[in-house]
């Protein structure tokens, strides 16, 4: 029997982008603006580019049993508080006026090399984007499998290049609250930050997104830029970066000081360490299609116990939840 | 307001009230196919089912004040012929909201509930959800009029004010349902305290007349 095996460029059908969405995607009004010739354009399109940079996959980071959302439950089922606490406030009130360009990052603290730099430009001195599975697993007990295209965080911070006295990494989300409504109405203490210790910030698995399923990553899921760290619970995946900061001390994170006995610094996925309102031992699986829908055993650090275990061995992961 | 008045005395009229938010759901998952709720159908069911269960069980325990504050008021009398069957559905909505949540959890197979009760009992968001439902169940069975002669009017009355506990602790369960405080805890438990509170002012209050008695000098 043949069975036909999809190249790693092709795309399936649920990544087309509803007609919707693609008038509503700045970055390619920029991309325009940048006068690639049109039938390149849209060859480049399709081939999955993020902010002009092609994304190819690399299989490193494939693992074949994982079986990627929908584009469209991926890109309308959002946490993103700073545009509305409803999981499908987001897709409507992150694409109405709020602008993610140009997009200015800021990389600063304890660095040699300290930078202000567009996004496009920074991602261009990153060597461009590839493509990565990972699995996503929300605090809520929800997850998602997600094709992010971006680079290594441990680029980054390499090209910061950190002094010792560097411990942690701050990441700081955009603040305008003229755009963002959930900033208005202070639902949390915004901008929303975030850290990882430096080991974790370089482990290979931390990412940086800019783009999903190839294409550039909708405002709603956190344009131009945004952390994965798929070990970790979705809340430590900070969205749309202006600043990455080099620090001594561990920073505060937004959860932590809106409710420290829910949410801990370091919210590594642990099945065996329950939420104090719900189990985490399992969760439901998004865009199963079906009604009822589904519901799948929670695994240790997400799937990536192999990889990131050694970075906590030592540390008691029930207070350090 | 006989326009709301007449309306409002149909039976007919609010069982269609009671169920026409139960099949809301249908909307978004079939006739929009909102994408956001396709991406967990089920999980939009459950909150929308707890939700209507609070709406129902505010709503039916404002018929009371409202007869106390505005006794010749038509709505509030029309009203009031309706609060057995708007509590049962205050009691059926957070009962098919507690079986979707079965289902959320373990799926069809019934073999998961115990461990779903178990993990239940041990969180004080769900534990409270569950006592909620215990008390509407409760009193949901003693509406029966077998039960009201059975236990008498003082006592069914005594017992069915329970109703407020649950109101107290369904507000409560909603509450920390999410992630950060849902102002809609305010708008649907909010009329209620303050028709309480300016019940509770009226009856403290002596009427006009019964003020004057007491003052009135025995020596005049």
């Amino acid at each position: 029997m043949l069975i036909r095996s999809p190249k790693d460029w092709e795309l399936p059908e649920s990544a087309a982008t509803p007609e919707k969405l693609y008038h509503l995607s700045k970055r390619r009004d920029f991309l325009k603006s940048l006068g690639v010739a049109g039938a390149a354009f849209a060859a480049r399109d399709l081939l999955g580019a993020t902010a002009g940079f092609p994304s190819k996959l690399n299989p490193d980071y494939r693992e074949p049993a994982l079986k990627p959302t929908a584009y469209e439950a991926i890109t309308s089922y959002n946490n993103f508080y700073e545009f509305g606490t409803g999981k499908d406030e987001p897709v409507v009130n992150a694409n109405r006026s709020w602008k993610t360009e140009p997009w200015t990052v800021e990389i600063t603290g304890l660095v040699e090399a300290p930078l202000k730099i567009d996004v496009n430009d920074l991602v261009a001195k990153m060597g461009g984007v590839e493509q990565r599975v990972y699995r996503f697993r929300c605090v809520e007990a929800w997850s998602m499998v997600i094709p992010w295209d971006g680079f290594p965080l441990a680029k980054l911070v390499a090209a910061a290049n950190p002094r010792p006295e560097a411990k942690f990494l701050k990441m700081t989300t955009f603040l305008d609250p003229k755009s963002a409504p959930g900033q208005r109405s202070g639902n949390l203490d915004y901008p929303y930050v975030e850290g990882l210790r430096l080991d974790e910030a370089i482990h290979e698995l931390a990412f940086i997104a800019t783009g999903i399923y190839g294409r550039p990553i909708p405002n709603q899921n956190g344009a131009p830029l945004r952390l994965v760290v798929p070990w970790k619970y979705g809340f430590k995946c900070v969205k749309s970066i202006v600043k990455f900061e080099f620090v001594a001390k561990q920073p505060m994170n937004t959860w932590q000081a809106m409710a420290s006995s829910e949410y801990g610094f370091y919210a590594n996925v642990n099945p065996n360490v329950d939420h104090p309102r719900w189990s985490q031992a399992s969760e439901r699986v998004i865009g199963g299609g079906s009604l009822l829908g589904s519901r799948q055993r929670t695994l240790m650090f997400n799937g990536y116990e192999k990889q990131v275990a050694a970075l906590y061995k030592g540390l008691n992961l029930e207070k350090n939840y | 307001m006989p326009f709301l008045e007449k309306p409002l005395r149909s039976k007919a009229v609010v069982w269609t009230l009671i169920v026409l938010p139960g099949l809301w759901p249908l909307w978004p998952l079939f006739v929009t196919k909102n994408p956001s709720v396709l991406a967990d159908p089920l999980k939009y069911v459950l909150h929308h089912l707890g939700f209507v269960a609070c709406v129902l069980l505010a709503t039916v325990l404002t018929f009371s004040p409202l007869r106390v504050l505005w006794p010749k008021w038509g709505v509030a009398l029309a009203l009031n012929r309706h609060r057995r069957l708007v509590g049962v559905s205050a009691f059926v909505y957070g009962a098919l909201h507690f079986a979707t949540h079965l289902i959320y959890e373990g799926g069809t197979d019934t073999a998961a509930i115990p461990a779903i009760l178990r993990t239940a009992v041990k969180k004080n968001f769900q534990l409270v959800g569950m006592i909620t439902l215990a008390i509407l169940t409760v009193l949901a069975i003693t509406s029966l009029h077998v039960f009201i002669r059975w236990l008498g009017g003082k006592a069914w009355k005594n017992l069915h004010r329970l109703a407020y506990i649950a109101a107290g602790l369904a507000a409560y369960h909603q509450a920390i349902a999410r992630k950060t405080f849902p102002m809609q805890v305010v708008w649907i438990f909010g009329p209620l305290v303050l028709l309480e509170l300016a019940r509770v002012w009226k009856q403290r209050t002596p009427k006009a007349g019964q003020a004057s008695e007491l003052t009135r000098s025995p020596a005049k």
